[in-house]
């Protein structure tokens, strides 16, 4: 009798000692929105709501230098206990032995029915391991002004040849003061900008990242941008340092008449400029399509205090309805079939150029360089070829060196 | 008998116990600030020289292997490094004297007597009071080639035909971004400089005109001299704060197009930071660290036996 009398003391003693850990409960997440007037507060009061006893520190983290914090938090001790993250970076987290494996929690998980086919798939590790929950989705695709291509009576360009042509066509003096105002392509020269790059040399035949960058078709890719803007002067000239914001800001300001660049900025981009926006996909490039598919996870923290309460909250912003609230603030597209079917955050032709876009969207490989590929690699070679510090094919020995060693 | 007498027991004991808490009493009270220094200033420079010998990025932090001077060889033949230090070079050599020349014409004007002094006085400190951040892109704005002031200031007076992409063309934009840096620490010359004229007599320009020295050998021999003990204190850490800012770099153009903007400080820590390399960064940062310290006495060495 004393026995089960101190059993059962014992048990609710632990009862309470639990009730009390996960009332003090706190996950800190880290994410990185662009919109200032983002609504993660009313997920995260939403969310506490549903479950008391976890509070949520979402921390909003600025883009450029994101990944640069979250590393050096997670080898200093004080990484998030859970956090957006993008494909890229999952060798390197991986290889820190930061992220928790989700995959048997995910397969537990009531929602994981009503995510988009392949989303898990395509953000699976090399050991088939899944780490990442999908939260958001985009592919890249060409905004161009359609009231200067009705203006010129050109046609959206299908392939590279075609646009180069419909480039120079649009860069144009309008004024007459002999100073160009109007060009071609906002060209993204600083770091982010390898999707531009990409799609006008990945999708050429034989060109590859890894082990496909020292042939002619790869040479090719990257002296037709270098020529864009040495030759045919289609860039602005501020190209070789321009970042997201320089690029989306002079084509709202009618500075260029095309840009690349994902659904993310459609709705700023008609608030600004109506229905003389349009898109579709990027052009084909010698035989080949290529756009970015730009993924967008949330992951688990190997050292999270509480990986219960971040997976909660983590698989809360992937489910239906949550995930709309979610992608109202980043402006993307969500990971539910549930949210999809009645999608009607942006413009349906900004929707259709995502998915005439998806079928030959892709990842960049996934493997550890790719994070310096992106942050000093391209940005710094991109910039070395446009000013003419070095040739296009001294440009792709640089990266060929990188994923070669 | 006499040894039990406490009078003369007392006597050798209290000036030993003085002379004593007077030698610990300085060590006593100085040892806050020094361990705080040791701890905040002193560990990470010997970590960071630890680090140096070490192969050691940060997204495999397991990997901690020691391999001597292999990452200062690996400094010494990269090619970004001598860019770097090129850049470094002329980042100080040209933004310092520049700032000090803007000081010392602007020191010179706010001494003289004008209405409205006190307010010119309060107003240029203003880029010198304003963030490092704001600066840079206050600064990026006027230099923008589709709707920077800059441009449209040159075009209308017919200084340049087309617009110029100030940062981004890599022939001006350490340049532009050296004028940026100057015009942010012209105030601190300033100020300094004013401080130093107030301290000089007037009497000592009374006696110089009536002896009728002329306004340039009142300068030269009156002022100068006045000046040139806050002249060398404060070129010399204008040299040190200018050697280590790449804040404002960072911001304008994070060290492109290119390597065009790359300074030592920029390199390390981008090598750092961004590519996670702690030993190869913290190599970069000691080589940095030593060249500056052979600059910095050099210049001590030169200047303290002109002012003697």
């Amino acid at each position: 009798m004393k026995t089960t009398m101190r059993l059962g003391l014992t048990a609710s003693l632990l009862a309470l000692a639990t009730g009390a850990a996960s009332a003090d409960s706190t996950v800190r997440f880290w994410y990185h929105f662009d919109n200032a007037d983002n609504p993660m507060d009313e997920l995260v009061a939403a969310f506490e709501e549903a479950n008391p006893g976890i509070t949520i520190e979402a921390e909003n983290v600025p883009w450029n230098s994101y990944y640069d914090t979250l590393y050096t938090s997670i080898v200093g001790g004080n990484a998030p206990d859970a956090a957006m993250v993008k494909m890229f970076a999952q060798p390197r987290l991986l290889e820190m032995g930061a992220l928790e494996p989700l995959a048997a929690r995910i397969d537990a998980w009531e929602g994981k029915a009503d995510l988009l086919d392949n989303l898990l798939d395509l953000t699976k590790a090399e050991d088939g391991e899944n780490y990442y929950l999908p939260v958001q989705y985009v592919a890249l695709y060409l905004y161009y002004r359609a009231d200067m291509f009705d203006e010129l009576g050109l046609t959206v360009p299908t392939t590279c040849d075609e646009f180069r042509e419909v480039a120079k066509a649009l860069t144009r003096d309008t004024d007459g003061n002999g100073q160009m105002d109007v060009y071609g392509f906002g060209f993204r020269g600083a770091k982010g900008g390898h999707d531009h790059w990409a799609s006008f040399t990945l999708s050429r035949e034989g060109v590859n990242l890894v082990g496909g960058m020292e042939n002619d078709a790869a040479l090719a890719g990257t002296q037709f941008v270098v020529d864009l803007f040495r030759e045919d002067g289609v860039f602005p000239p501020s190209a070789p340092n321009d970042g997201f914001q320089e690029i989306i800001g002079a084509f709202k300001a009618g500075t260029t008449a095309m840009t690349i660049h994902h659904i993310g900025s459609a709705n700023g981009m008609v608030e600004a400029l109506g229905d003389k926006v349009s898109a579709a996909a990027v052009p084909e490039c010698g035989g080949g399509h290529w756009t970015a598919f730009g993924d967008e996870s949330t992951a688990v923290f190997s050292t999270a205090e509480d990986k219960d309460a971040a997976w909660k909250w983590i698989s809360f912003l992937s489910t239906a309805g949550n995930n709309t609230m979610f992608n109202e603030a980043t402006g993307q597209l969500p990971v539910t079939k549930t949210d999809s079917a009645g999608w009607s955050l942006h413009p349906e032709r900004f929707v259709k150029a995502t998915m005439d876009s998806l079928p030959f969207a892709q990842l960049l490989p996934n493997r550890s360089e790719t994070s310096d590929f992106v942050n000093t690699v391209w940005p710094v070679s991109m910039q070395r070829a446009l000013t003419g510090e070095i040739t296009a094919a001294e440009m792709n020995a640089e990266i060929a060196k990188l994923f070669g060693e | 008998m006499s040894a039990t007498d406490p009078s003369r027991n007392d006597t050798p004991m209290r000036p030993v116990r003085r002379s004593l808490a007077r030698q610990v009493l300085p060590y006593a009270m100085l040892s806050p600030a020094v361990l705080v220094t040791l701890a905040i200033v002193f560990l990470p420079m010997l970590q960071t020289a630890w680090m140096s010998l070490h192969e050691y990025v940060l997204f495999r932090p397991k990997n901690f292997d020691f391999i001597g001077l292999d990452n200062f060889r690996a400094v010494l033949a990269d090619d970004v490094f001598w860019i770097s230090l090129r850049h470094t070079l002329i980042w100080i050599g040209v933004t310092v004297p520049a700032q000090l020349l803007l000081g010392l014409v602007t020191a010179l004007l706010l001494n003289q007597n004008f209405p409205w002094r006190p307010l010119a006085r309060a107003l240029i400190i203003i880029p010198w009071a304003l963030p490092s951040v704001v600066i840079a892109l206050m600064w990026a704005w006027i230099y923008d080639s589709n709707y920077g002031v800059m441009n449209d200031f040159l075009l209308r007076l017919g200084i340049i035909q087309s617009s110029i992409p100030w940062l981004a063309d890599p022939d001006t934009a350490l340049g532009a971004i050296m004028l940026t840096l100057t015009w942010q620490g012209f105030p601190f010359f300033s100020v300094m400089i004013l401080a130093g004229l107030q301290a000089i007599p007037k009497s000592y320009y009374e006696a110089a005109s009536i002896d009728g020295a002329s306004t340039w050998r009142q300068f030269r021999h009156i002022t100068l001299p006045g000046i040139s003990g806050v002249l060398v204190t404060a070129v010399l850490l204008r040299v040190i704060w200018v050697a280590n800012s790449f804040d404002v770099i960072f911001v304008m153009t994070g060290g492109g197009p290119g390597y065009a903007t790359y300074t030592l400080p920029l390199y390390a820590f981008i090598k750092a930071r961004t590519n996670l390399d702690f030993g190869y960064g913290s190599a970069l940062a000691v080589t940095f660290t030593i060249l500056l310290m052979i600059i910095v006495v050099i210049y001590l060495r030169r200047t303290g036996k002109a002012l003697r």
